[in-house]
């Protein structure tokens, strides 16, 4: 990696960093608060800029489309999540939202950069990738995975706006040992079997007392027009999650078909990838035909935020294998 | 609708279990034994969870599903065409702010030139728009409400497909050393297959490995000659991703491997089979009396070692190496290396479906981007004030959704519907449109006020005009899709009206 390319990772990162203190900040005094807002907005954008322009650096420097390993699908998330939230920001004016997603972003940067060194360099394409589906098949993916947790993070806003203090602090619980399940599998040798039942036994736990605490309202945070807001953007990121990760799973189809003669196989990472797909159709369907209330429908977002990290991240840190293994890093 | 995301769950819950668990219709049963041990692995197999994606309760979830689809279909999401081609109602004002996003905006001039300005500023917003003079409906992203007809079509061809390719197509792999042929004899197919198996048969003339620097594998070519009927027909060359067709059979490089190597002893030829020696592949011939030789090669180029391990030796020695094509002496006999013969994996697979499958896709796709147009609908209405008022009240409200707003719609009925509540919560009961059994209902629901919004515009009551030339605004709206940016949009269009006449107060 050289080094203006690290420079320029670090700055995309340390920015992240930077905009999430300045976004926390913001609530403390009233005052400062527009003021404060509009900086950490900066700051992202300038992080935004410098990880745009390091990814191109990389492409350029490794003279192939920057996306073949975990490490550089981190930093194709992390700008997703940054490039996401700007749009946000500017169509819907948001501003609280900012620090969960910078946060997002630079929990993905620190992630990145504990990978091992083979990670972070430039290394040759396995025969398998050596093709222009390539960078027809990932980005769409990558970006649909941004979206969806941005839609997530926007759900949890809008549980917190509608009251629902405890539904987010269980929601928040399940993420966290989603996370931890990861970062365990990632960096440490715990058996594969404990991780798994980290991550899904805590999901289902941390979601289902999400479900059951949402007639907890405490009535003095409700803010009505705040929750539809965010209910409005959750709905917004995922019709445009929904299209990439339709454009992602068919092309990764039709680059199997190209390659091996069948469009699918049932790999894990196929399935997982269809798993999050039936259940954001699922989604859609609720929504059209309004079965549930706003909440409930956050609620649902937050399972597919969970469903989107383990189709992202758990299948290759929790071991389950496959043909979509982001090489080997352990 | 309720049976079709209960199936949807039902569904992912299923292939979650079948992604978490190895198939063994995939990486064989010995796979699965390595993972949880053999007694879990005999449940996984008995409990069908080994084999998920051919379980009765598997098939019966996608068969159920796929009724449960092809109803919908046709009872509710392909109807929704026809609604393409209606005009929607013109609204008179006490309708149009009974909308969900409704508001007044007062100006000096009459109906018919207000509404002007209105229609000019919304076309500039992308609006469609349509006037009978007093009064204005605008649409925009109408075909975004074609969406879930198209992925509905889309997903029903890729049905029709799969089921082409189950009962019409074969597949299978085979490892195939330089100079064997690929015959089709051996291909897999489902039990409903129809038709008959290709005669002809695939030559493999040469394959080779092309490595980076590092060692690592680069590339795989196969030099492949299809003969049919005894005589050759086409040559080519495969790699990895780039397959050989004929006669819609598409045959793929899909692994590979070093099978033997080639080397003469005093002229007589023999093959020793290779082994995987971590990165090196060695061939091994044993001598009398414990003395075993050993053939390390790394890959078609470079010179194969000669080793040899003797019992009173720890550790094998190297003798000599031998650039390919050369000999050198070994004791009284002259060995040659002739060279190595490389494995070559072929798939291969027939599917008459593929392109209604590449169809569906299509459909798909397009449908799923259609999904993230929002529709909108803005209706307009100018009515002249009265004398005590003067000027005329220009009337705008709005809907973004896909609510059937039906051209059979009693307009007066919109008057019954009753104020707004604030949370999405409850307005989530309202625009239920596929749902809903009738259009009026569905409207009804539609048009409940959101007071919220026209107070936050700061253009709402109050500011109806009391002096000649006044004209009030009403702005409000409800929407399914990109709400706020559709209430900011529609907010600008107001307030761009406002800059250009001016507003009486």
């Amino acid at each position: 990696m050289s080094e203006l390319q690290l420079a320029l990772t670090n700055t995309a990162g340390i920015s992240s960093v930077m905009s999430f203190w300045v976004f926390v900040g913001s609530n403390v005094s009233r005052r400062w608060r527009e003021l404060l807002v509009k900086i950490a907005v900066v700051v992202m954008v300038v992080g935004f800029a410098a990880l745009t322009i390091a990814i191109v650096a990389r492409g350029i420097e490794a003279q192939r489309f920057p996306l073949a390993n975990l490490y550089e699908s981190l930093l194709w998330f992390a700008w997703a999540v940054m490039g996401g939230y700007l749009l946000l920001q500017r169509s819907y004016g948001l501003h609280q939202f900012g620090w969960l997603a910078s946060l997002t972003a630079a929990t993905f940067f620190l992630y990145g950069s504990w990978l091992p060194a083979s990670q972070h360099d430039i290394t040759p394409l396995v025969p398998a990738l050596v093709s222009y589906w390539r960078q027809i098949h990932v980005p769409p993916l990558l970006m649909s995975y941004a979206s969806f947790f941005l839609s997530g993070l926007a759900g949890l806003a809008q549980l917190w706006q509608s009251g629902r203090i405890r539904s987010v602090g269980w929601a928040l619980a399940a993420l966290a040992m989603a996370a931890t399940a990861i970062g365990l599998g990632t960096f440490t040798s715990v058996d594969t079997f404990w991780l798994q039942g980290l991550f899904v036994g805590g999901s289902i736990a941390g979601l289902t007392g999400a479900w059951l605490s949402l007639k907890h309202v405490s009535a003095k945070r409700v803010n009505p027009k705040a929750a539809e807001l965010y209910d409005d953007v959750a709905y917004r990121c995922i019709q445009i999650g929904f299209p990439l990760l339709t454009i992602g799973i068919i092309t990764g189809g039709l680059w199997a078909n190209h390659a091996w003669g069948t469009y699918w196989s049932w790999d894990p990472k196929e399935s997982m990838a269809l798993v999050t797909w039936l259940s954001y159709a699922a989604y859609i369907h609720l929504r059209i035909h309004r079965e549930l209330s706003a909440e409930k429908l956050s609620v649902v977002t937050a399972a597919g935020m969970l469903l989107t990290l383990l189709t992202y991240l758990g299948f290759n840190s929790l071991g389950f294998g496959g043909l979509h293994s982001y090489g080997k890093f352990k | 609708m309720r049976l079709t995301v209960t199936l949807l769950v039902l569904i992912a819950g299923t292939v979650l279990l079948g992604a978490w668990c190895p198939q063994e219709s995939q990486v064989g049963q010995e796979k699965v034994i390595e993972q949880f041990g053999a007694d879990f692995a005999l449940t996984l197999h008995n409990l069908g969870i080994a084999d998920i994606f051919h379980t009765p309760w598997f098939l019966s979830l996608i068969a159920l599903l796929t009724v449960n689809m092809v109803a919908c279909s046709v009872q509710r999401v392909f109807p929704k065409v026809r609604s393409l081609k209606q005009q929607m109602p013109y609204l008179k004002g006490e309708a149009i702010e009974k909308l969900a996003f409704s508001s007044k905006l007062a100006v000096p001039l009459s109906p018919q030139s207000g509404l002007a300005v209105l229609d000019a500023q919304l076309r500039r917003a992308g609006y469609k728009t349509s006037s009978n003079g007093t009064r204005l409906v605008a649409e925009f992203g109408k075909f975004g409400r074609l969406a879930p007809t198209v992925t509905h079509i889309g997903l029903l061809t890729l049905l029709a497909g799969v089921t082409i390719s189950s009962w019409t197509g074969f597949s299978g792999f085979q490892m195939i050393p330089v100079g064997g042929s690929l015959h089709f004899g051996s291909s897999e197919h489902s039990k409903l297959w129809i038709g008959t198996l290709p005669e002809w048969r695939v030559v493999v003339d040469q394959s080779r490995r092309e490595d980076y620097e590092t060692g690592e594998p680069k590339q795989w070519y196969s030099d492949l000659t299809v003969v049919d009927g005894g005589v050759p027909v086409k040559k080519q060359q495969i790699s990895v991703n780039n397959p050989l067709s004929y006669k819609g059979v598409d045959i793929y490089q899909s692994s590979w491997a070093l099978d033997s190597i080639r080397l003469r002893f005093n002229g007589k030829e023999r093959r020793l089979g290779l082994r995987q020696m971590g990165r090196l592949q060695a061939a091994f011939l044993p001598l009398e009396a414990g003395t075993i030789l050993i053939f390390s090669v790394r890959n078609q180029t470079q010179p194969v070692r000669v080793f040899a391990k003797t019992p009173a030796w720890d550790a094998p020695r190297m003798l000599n190496q031998i650039e390919l094509g050369k000999s050198i002496k070994l004791g009284n006999v002259e060995v040659t290396y002739a060279g190595l013969i490389p494995l070559t994996g072929l798939q291969y697979k027939c599917d008459p479906g593929l392109p209604v499958t590449y169809v569906a896709f299509g459909f798909i796709i397009l449908g799923v981007l259609l999904a993230a147009v929002p529709h909108r609908q803005v209706w307009a209405c100018g009515q002249e004030a009265s004398n005590s008022q003067g000027g005329s009240a220009l009337l705008t409200a709005g809907s973004n959704g896909d609510e059937r707003h039906g051209s059979e719609l009693e307009v007066g009925a919109l008057a019954t519907v009753g104020a707004s509540s604030a949370t999405r919560a409850e307005l989530g009961s309202s625009g239920l449109a596929e749902a809903s059994s009738s259009a009026l209902t569905d409207t009804i629901l539609s048009v409940q006020a959101d007071n919220h919004v026209a107070a936050r515009l700061g253009l709402n009551a109050g500011s109806t005009s009391e002096g000649a030339n006044g004209c009030t605004l009403f702005v409000g709206g409800i929407s399914r899709k990109a709400r706020t940016a559709f209430e900011r949009g529609l907010a600008k269009v107001l307030e761009r009206v406002k800059e250009e006449v001016g507003e009486t107060t």
